[in-house]
Order: structure tokens, then C-alpha cells, then sequence
């Protein structure tokens, strides 16, 4: 079994406007899944659970689906979970609640680096399979959702073994006040001076303090890519890196987002190690996590930080397709 | 008082808190009024939804245009018209901004940049378009914004303004204000498609969604978008997504409206609350120098009350006057 949470309104923030930033459409968003859906029928799954929603994906795909039977093609039952909808990332928590529960083999997600996160927060031990939808999408590598659901299918299948298709992944673990709040990122939790979330997205680095990732890619855009055109640090290595901001040092330029480029001043930057417990500055007003501005901090809010390199599980989509092709799955005669 | 981690200086904060308020108390006072019976016509509350028309309306100057809607209070209190002007407008007597002939949903005030409320739904979409137009001709960088709600941004005048805009590359932007319901009717039941930046891209614009109930998120978002208008960027959608306190209009029973809803509502998504608590919080403005505010916006109110009832009502005589144009 499969579980399938498609967010319906990621890709909605401030970055359309300043940066000419994708806005990937319902129908689009439909048919990723119904592309997805064929390749996990093609490896024998049956049933798919699905996170519902109000006007978006859900009408999309059942009037797909219908369409696709009327032809007498071969796809998975699409079950939507039975919840109340919200239209807020409440939907999603409790989506997975409901997925954990009926025991799926794994979890594809659609959606950005935020609609990630809000999975992992709720789940982290039911491998995912990433698809990006969202807007600067460090996590979920930008991947045709055909390969992605024959991935998932495969291992759900049983055909591809765990110990081939699932990884572990980095993520932060924060703390503010020892856990008087506790949350997470996938990628990157940058503290801001600024004292309000505001639009969310950050692109004015100006206040940007300190930046700590899981993983610096120069390919990524967002602030692994700041940390990346420093030292680039892969998904598979068991640290990150923490770059201050400030002058006095080097100055870089990076995608900050799409279409950003900007100029930062580095004062320096240093490994992350795993499970070390870091301090991040007093001054920081709020947390950004995985590119958007979450938290709202109060003066004298202490922060701490810890880099867990065993934090989530996902699919290992390349590896997966390759190790059914070595071992001649895809071949029929 | 702490360094400020705010986009707007102090007196820009302050004068925030301070048409929030005035529009907060403009029609809570509306609210208690109009049950007695001495306010004629229907008015249509913005109470809950502040947050936006003080967000956009601080990067407005005085020649920018508007143009709003059924619900419209909130929106003139922003863009500077007069609010005593405005109550004795509702009371219908003279010296209203339309010389009390128009009433709530009929204020307009040309010198403010204030195109007027409008009683027909999605109709303000067309006559921003046209100010946006006439914006771009004169060159000198101003913009047009059009206000219109969840349920009239189903109606064709608003759909084709957007194309319109569009294909002219106007400086005119639609703010689309979603309080969840058009009149009664949910905007889960209306509205085909999840969000309306998928409608905007369906005509080739940007458009973004923020939390309408957090002023610093429709400040910062409308701030880029009417730059990006003034400087030739053309048109976008801004989708702020807010709450209503009270009914679709001033009797409405609200049997559409889950038991506890509002009350829920108010504990946790006032607009004004949630931006007291914030920059008290960061020790930028103490709770005295908003209090002060809030007493000075009470009297305010209550001198508009007190003028507005004491008013004549206009003459009889008047009544054809302000109607036709003569070229």
C-alpha cells in the first residue's frame, strides 16, 4: 500500500512576484499524481490513500481516473482518507496520521520543501518519495513523478528490498527555551533579525544572521546553495555546515530562490557536526525553516539547534530503478 | 524601547495601529448603532479584516486609486477619507461625503484617491482598469487597486479586468479579500479552483496569497507588488486571506456559520491583537502609547456619532442634484 499527500496550495507566496517564480496549476498537480498512480500500477499496486482536498487535486484525479477506466486502462484505486479538511497544513498532519495507521509501505509527497517538512514532523519512520511542486524545492530533487511511483511501487511491492531502496536522511532538529517548543527542517533553519514573519518567503538577506543546513548544494536554489558555493556538503555525509553572516569576511554570491541571485557577506563558516547541540544567536527575531519564516521569537528566547543524521527515512529513487534494472525486473521476455 | 525589527519606523507602526483601530471602532460602534434602527439602508461590516486595507493602503499616496466594494469602510478609513465624513454618510445627512445621499455602500471621495465602495459586486474590477489606464498615460508612476471578495471574483467583469490588465500591462492590482463566504454561500462551494493564483495565472499575472490577518504579511507582499506596478512590472493578484466578525450584513442571522466559529475567530486571528502583541512583545511601542491610541480613536468615534446624528438631513431639493453630469 501507498500513501499519497498531494498539497494543493503550495507555490502561492511572494516569490511569483519578485522573481518570476513557477506557479504549477491544480490540473498540473493532478496529473503528476495520475502519472505517478499508473507507474505504481504498473508495479502491481493496487490501492493508493490519498489526502483529500476541498476543490483542487482530489476532483482533478477522480474525473482523470474515470477517464483512464473508460478506456480500460489498468490503475490503482485511489481511496481518499476520510478527515475534515482544512485547507491549512493541519490537513497534512493529520493525513498522515491517518496513513501511519493504515500501516503504507511509503509515503509520495507533493509539494515543497514545506510540505516535506510538515510530513516528516508528523512521521518520520515510513520512507517518502519526494516530488517537487513547490517553489525553491532544496529537498524533493526535481524528478518526472512516473519515475518517482515506480520507485515507491517497486519497494512497496516487495520487488526492490529496503536495504537497497530506503536512506536515511539529515535534518535540525530546534528547541526554543529546552523545548518549550520544539520543530524541524529538512534543509535549512536560518535565524532572521527581523521580529515577524510577515510574507514568509526570505529573499531581503539583510537580516539573515546565521544559516545552518543539513546538506549545501551549489545545484540547489535557497540557502543550501548559500552554504554550498562555500563547501559543498552532500545529502549522504553525516554533517552540515553553519555559516555566519556579517562582514569582515568573504562575500558570496548564491540562489538565494528562483531567479535570486544575491550577494551575501560571509563572516565565516564552520561543519555542523552530528547530534551536537548549537546555539544560535540571540539576536534572531525569528526562524526560517526550509525557506520560509515560521517562528516568532521574543527577546531572550534561547534557540537550540541539532543536526540528526538519522532523522527521517525516504526513497532512494535512482538507486531504487537501478537495482530493478540490474536485476532485470523491467525485462517481460 | 528596543531596536526595531519591523519594516515601518515607529510612527509608521503607530499609525498602522492606528487605522486598524479607527476602522475597528468605526464598525463595532456601526454594529451597535444600526440595531436601534437610526441608520437607514444596509451596511456591510469590515470588522476582523483590518489588517489588509491598512497593510496595502500604507504604500498608497494620494493619487492612487481604489476602487471598493459592498463592504468598503475599512478601505476609506485606510486611503484618508474623513470618518466623521463617512458616518454622517451612513446616517444620511449632510456634510456626508457624498453629501448623505449615497450612503455605506456609495462612498466615494475623488480627492483621496477613493473611487468609491460599490453596491454592484465585482464592478470596482473594471473601474480600476480604468484608472490603472489613465495611470500609466500620465507616466508618473501611480497605480489603481481593486478590492473585491471571494464571491464576486466569480463574476465575468472581474475575470476579464484581469485579462484587460493583463494585455494592457497595467499598474492596476486586484486584491482579492477571502473571508470564506460570498454572502452565505462558502467559497468551498463557489469557487472551482483552491486558489486564486491559479486564476491569475490563467491570464497570464502573478499572483501570491498571504495571511490577511497578519499586517506585517500584507504589508511586505503588497509593498512588492505595488513597486513592481509603479515601475512598469504590471498587474498581479494579491489574495489576503482573512476572517469576518460579524455577518454578511448588519441582521444577518449567520446560520451558515459553524457554533463557535466567530468566537473562536476573535480569540485567535485578530488582526489587531495579534500586531499589538507583536510589537509590544519586541518592546518597540509600549501597551501605554496604544492604549493612549485607542482612547483618542474611541473619542474620535464618538465626536463622528454625535455630529452625524445632530446633522440634517439633506434637502429635498437636492435630491436630483449630483445625479447627472452635464459635458
Amino acid at each position: 500500500m501507498v500513501g499519497l499527500i498531494a498539497n494543493p496550495v503550495s507555490a502561492r507566496d511572494i516569490r511569483r512576484v519578485i522573481s518570476n517564480a513557477s506557479s504549477l496549476q491544480v490540473a498540473d498537480r493532478a496529473n503528476i499524481v495520475l502519472r505517478a498512480a499508473t507507474a505504481l500500477g504498473a508495479t502491481g499496486i493496487d490501492k493508493i490513500y490519498a489526502m483529500p482536498d476541498k476543490k483542487g487535486i482530489q476532483a482533478l484525479v477522480q474525473r482523470g481516473l474515470e477517464r483512464e477506466r473508460n478506456m480500460g486502462h489498468r490503475l490503482p484505486h485511489v481511496e481518499f482518507l476520510d478527515m475534515s479538511i482544512t485547507s491549512t497544513v493541519d490537513d497534512t498532519h493529520r493525513a498522515v496520521d491517518l496513513l501511519a495507521e493504515l500501516g503504507v509501505d511509503a509515503i509520495i509527497v507533493l509539494g515543497g520543501d514545506g510540505t516535506h517538512r510538515a510530513v516528516v514532523s508528523r512521521c518520520a519512520t515510513i520512507p517518502i518519495v519526494g516530488i517537487s511542486t513547490g517553489t525553491n524545492n532544496a529537498y524533493p530533487e526535481m524528478r518526472e513523478s512516473t519515475v518517482s511511483g515506480l520507485a515507491a511501487g517497486l519497494y512497496s511491492s516487495g520487488a526492490v528490498p529496503g536495504s537497497v531502496a530506503v536512506t536515511d536522511n539529515k535534518l535540525l532538529e530546534v528547541s526554543v527555551n529546552g523545548g518549550e517548543l520544539t520543530d524541524l527542517a529538512l534543509v535549512d533553519v536560518v535565524a532572521s533579525t527581523d521580529r515577524y514573519v510577515g510574507a514568509r518567503a526570505l529573499w531581503r538577506t539583510e537580516s539573515i544572521a546565521e544559516i545552518f543546513v543539513t546538506f549545501a548544494d551549489p545545484e540547489a536554489v535557497g540557502m543550501s546553495a548559500v552554504a554550498g558555493v562555500l563547501e559543498p556538503i552532500s545529502r549522504a555525509e553525516r554533517y552540515g555546515l553553519h555559516v555566519r553572516l556579517g562582514p569582515g569576511g568573504r562575500r558570496v554570491k548564491a540562489a538565494i530562490g528562483p531567479g535570486m541571485l544575491s550577494s551575501l557577506d560571509v563572516e565565516s563558516w564552520a561543519r555542523l557536526l552530528p547530534d551536537q547541540p548549537m546555539k544560535v544567536t540571540p539576536e534572531a527575531g525569528t526562524l526560517a525553516l526550509d525557506g520560509e519564516r515560521e517562528l516568532e521569537l521574543k527577546p531572550g528566547d534561547e534557540v537550540a539547534l541539532r543536526l540528526r543524521p538519522s532523522g527521517f527515512v525516504s526513497i532512494d529513487v535512482g538507486r531504487t530503478v537501478r537495482w530493478a534494472a540490474k536485476e532485470g525486473i523491467f525485462i517481460d521476455s | 524601547m528596543a531596536d526595531n525589527p519591523f519594516p515601518l519606523d515607529t510612527e509608521g507602526l503607530l499609525q498602522a495601529y492606528r487605522t486598524m483601530r479607527t476602522i475597528r471602532e468605526f464598525e463595532d460602534r456601526l454594529h451597535t448603532n444600526f440595531a436601534t434602527g437610526e441608520i437607514p439602508g444596509f451596511v456591510h461590516l469590515y470588522a476582523g479584516e483590518e489588517a489588509a486595507a491598512a497593510g496595502i493602503m500604507m504604500h498608497l499616496r494620494r493619487e492612487d486609486r481604489i476602487a471598493s466594494t459592498h463592504r468598503g469602510h475599512g478601505h476609506c478609513i485606510a486611503k484618508g477619507v474623513d470618518p466623521k465624513a463617512m458616518m454622517k454618510e451612513i446616517y444620511g445627512k449632510v456634510g456626508g461625503s457624498c453629501a448623505g445621499k449615497g450612503g455605506s455602500m456609495h462612498i466615494a471621495e475623488l480627492d483621496a484617491g477613493m473611487m468609491g465602495a460599490n453596491g454592484i459586486l465585482g464592478a470596482g474590477a473594471p473601474l480600476a482598469c480604468g484608472a490603472g489606464l489613465a495611470a500609466k498615460h500620465r507616466g508618473q508612476g501611480d497605480v489603481a487597486l481593486s478590492f473585491v471578495g471571494d464571491g464576486a471574483s466569480n463574476q465575468g467583469t472581474f475575470l476579464e479586468s484581469l485579462n484587460l490588465a493583463a494585455v494592457w500591462n497595467l499598474p492596476t492590482i486586484f486584491v482579492v479579500e477571502n473571508n470564506g463566504y460570498a454572502e452565505s454561500t462558502s467559497r468551498n462551494y463557489a469557487v472551482a479552483v483552491d486558489s486564486y493564483v491559479d486564476r491569475a495565472a490563467g491570464f497570464g499575472l502573478p499572483g501570491i496569497t498571504v495571511d490577511g490577518t497578519d499586517f506585517f504579511a500584507v504589508y511586505e507582499a503588497a509593498g512588492e507588488i505595488i513597486d513592481r506596478a509603479r515601475h512598469g512590472g504590471g498587474p498581479s493578484l494579491l489574495e489576503c486571506e482573512m476572517v469576518r466578525f460579524y455577518g454578511h450584513f448588519e441582521g444577518d442571522a449567520q446560520t451558515y456559520r459553524a457554533d463557535g466559529e466567530v468566537a473562536d475567530l476573535r480569540e485567535n486571528r485578530d488582526c489587531i491583537k495579534s500586531f499589538r502583541s507583536k510589537v509590544e512583545g519586541a518592546g518597540v511601542i509600549s501597551a501605554d502609547r496604544l492604549d493612549q491610541i485607542d482612547g483618542e480613536v474611541i473619542a474620535l468615534i464618538d465626536e463622528a456619532v454625535a455630529e452625524a446624528k445632530a446633522a440634517p438631513e439633506p434637502d429635498l431639493s437636492e435630491l436630483l442634484t449630483d445625479v447627472y453630469v452635464s459635458y
